[in-house]
């Protein structure tokens, strides 16, 4: 017979009150595990999401003049002092140490040009990451193929007449070339269709493969090209005026990223675009507060429930206490006796807790996140399960236990 | 000098706001010697009870002492005066109290509880004291499975099994017809043959008269056999 038996006795002989009590933990315990693997999975795919959200690192030249511009990018036919980006440094970007944070690397040579007496920024692209880089793209036609294939942006398209409204709203969506998600910035637009496939750039006839549909965006003024193409046609062979980067920068700064692209392209210019990342931080910042206001509130519930049922269940207890204490038991002796009950009630609340909460955020996930995100089992969320278990559990309790072991035995005495 | 000195303890319990102060003890000073048997007796409202948990260290006097064994009980700290409780006294109260969740073994193993003694000891400990109440076979029955006569025994079996030398027991017989009554007397009787001392409280005048010696209380005060 040991202090610990006592309380194991007591455990076994007030099965509900016990079992009531783990019920209680667990669904303050399961609740709050649900909340931050939900939050921590939908922050995921919020992160991916708004990491594939287009580029967020632009490596330009050091010096550059002003004149047209690409999306803060200045593209100038008089240019001064200027170190030019290479094919091979676009090769160079994959080096870096954090080469498995970057998703897409889309090298980029622009220039300006006159095609039918109309000055159109061409931008020369490898199209395969373009249009992985600009997945919100809607094409009306196809993705060019071929080494002659253009597309064409909507306003360019309209300005060298190279489309007709159908005059019909939207009864035609135009193509989506990737899987758009609903974030897709493209704008409405009358339907149109292409009237003239053919279009004369620096003397060599392309084929207009598709035209986008309106982004808002520089796009919508420019022609794009295959990237050796437009170098052959603007006559600067293996010249880059710009690499877009996409980098999946969950968990890791982008800051570093920037600083090893920089470390291996001495001669460019490299920086974040630090509104995206900003946006992503607070969405996820906010995601975050709130799943912890909402645990925290609901952990505070299981503890006044824990705390309203231990002072009953020890008020209940008072003679049994008192004859403990008149035998000799010491106030320690109580404590711990009463501590050993809860501790348990608490782990097996903490287990459970944890368990249903793992269950319920794989039920509930696919109504909260639309990809399929696996929820990982993370032994740290067991341990805090169990340790926040144990927190509640005791912090509830232990001001019935204190005042019931500090009782002065004559009280509990007369009350025998 | 006695094993027990009782001297000049009185007790005042503080009232409600608004309401009298109640003095249920006045000035009570009294002996008992070791091996004694002396029985309390006097009418409801006496203080016996009151008298009974002030020696039996869980009742602070308002003014007085009480020594037992040359201790001043009052004068150790309150986890002292536990410790106290445990290795000098036994209790044994009218409604015996035993935990209901507990097989009798177990009551009897209560007090080793908090003992650091290897567990066969306490064990057989534990299984002596049942065979000295006449439990022995019983020792796997839950209280509510023993008749009250054996549920008595086994409250003193419960206050014998720390080896105190003294033994407070508050109308032990209370609660029990007389033959299951008398049944629980034999065993007093027989223990404080074997030297064991027992301070009693009860109100009944025939277990009274199995007693050394009876002390006799009325309105806070004795009003005979203080002293041997």
């Amino acid at each position: 017979m040991r202090i610990s038996s006592i309380a194991f006795a007591n455990l076994k002989r007030r099965k509900g009150k016990a079992l009531f009590l783990i019920v209680g933990i667990a669904i303050g315990i399961g609740t709050a595990i649900a909340l931050v693997t939900l939050s921590a999975s939908i922050t995921e795919e919020i992160g991916t999401q708004l990491d594939r959200f287009g580029a967020n690192i632009v490596v330009v030249p050091q010096a550059n003049s002003l004149s047209l511009d690409y999306g803060g990018v200045s593209v100038s036919s008089v240019s001064f002092d200027v170190q030019q980006l290479r094919d091979e440094d676009a090769k160079n970007v994959r080096d870096i140490p954090y080469k498995e944070r970057l998703s897409i690397i889309s090298p980029k040579l622009l220039g300006a040009v006159k095609i039918a007496d109309q000055e159109v920024l061409l931008a020369g692209v490898d199209f395969k990451s373009e249009l992985l880089l600009k997945s919100w793209w809607q094409i009306t036609g196809e993705e060019p193929q071929g080494e002659r294939d253009v597309l064409v942006g909507y306003e360019a398209a309209r300005a060298l007449s190279l489309i007709e409204s159908t005059g019909e709203m939207a009864t035609q969506k135009p193509m989506n070339h990737a899987q758009m998600d609903s974030t897709s910035p493209s704008l409405e637009a009358e339907p149109f269709k292409i009237i003239q496939p053919r279009l004369l750039i620096a003397g060599s006839e392309h084929r207009v493969a598709g035209v986008l549909a309106p982004t808002g965006a520089p796009d919508d003024r420019m022609v794009f090209a295959p990237l050796t193409q437009v170098q052959a046609m603007l006559k600067k062979p293996g010249e880059l005026s710009v690499i877009e980067v996409s980098a999946l920068c969950k968990d890791c700064p982008v800051a570093d990223i920037v600083a090893q692209i920089a470390e291996r392209l001495p001669q460019a210019r490299v920086s974040a675009i630090q509104q995206s990342v900003r946006a992503r931080t607070a969405t996820v910042e906010r995601l975050t507060r709130f799943a912890t206001v909402v645990a925290a509130l609901v952990l505070v519930i299981a503890a006044l429930m824990i705390f309203t049922s231990m002072t009953a269940s020890i008020l209940e207890r008072t003679k049994e206490i008192g004859v403990l204490r008149a035998i000799g038991f010491r106030k320690s002796h109580i404590i711990k006796s009463l501590l050993i009950e809860v501790g348990v009630i608490s782990v097996i609340g903490g287990l459970l807790g944890w368990a249903a909460g793992m269950l319920a955020s794989v039920i509930a996930l696919p109504y909260f996140a639309e990809t399929q995100i696996a929820i990982p089992i993370r032994a740290e969320l067991l341990v805090g399960a169990l340790g926040a278990g144990l927190l509640v559990g005791i912090l509830s309790s232990l001001y019935p236990i204190i005042s019931a072991a500090r009782r002065d035995p004559a009280e509990s005495v007369r009350a025998i | 000098m006695s094993f027990i000195v009782i001297e000049a303890v009185s007790k005042t319990y503080q009232a409600a706001a608004g309401e009298a102060a109640v003095t249920v003890l006045e000035e009570v000073s009294a002996e008992l010697e070791a091996s004694e048997f002396v029985c309390l007796m006097g009418p409801s409202g006496s203080g016996k009870s009151t008298l009974l948990t002030i020696v039996g260290a869980m009742n602070r006097p308002t003014t007085g002492t009480v020594s037992v064994d040359g201790i001043d009980v009052y004068a150790l700290a309150d986890e002292r005066r536990a410790d106290f409780r445990r290795e000098y006294l036994g209790f044994v109260f009218q409604q015996h109290h035993l935990l209901p969740y507990l097989n009798a073994l177990e009551n009897a193993l209560l007090p080793l509880a908090v003992s650091s003694r290897p567990t066969t000891q306490k064990r057989e400990r534990a299984l002596s004291v049942l065979e000295r109440v006449g439990l022995a076979d019983k020792a796997k029955r839950l209280p509510n499975q023993l008749s009250g006569g054996e549920q008595g025994r086994l409250a003193i079996a419960r206050a014998l099994v720390n080896e105190p030398p003294l033994l407070l027991a508050d109308e032990p017989t209370g609660a029990l017809d007389s033959k299951t009554g008398r049944e629980v007397m034999e065993v007093f009787l027989t223990l404080n043959a074997q030297g064991q001392a027992i301070f009693m409280v009860t109100h009944n005048a025939e277990n009274a008269a199995l007693a050394d010696r009876v002390i006799h209380l009325q309105d806070g005060h004795i009003v005979y056999g203080a002293s041997v």
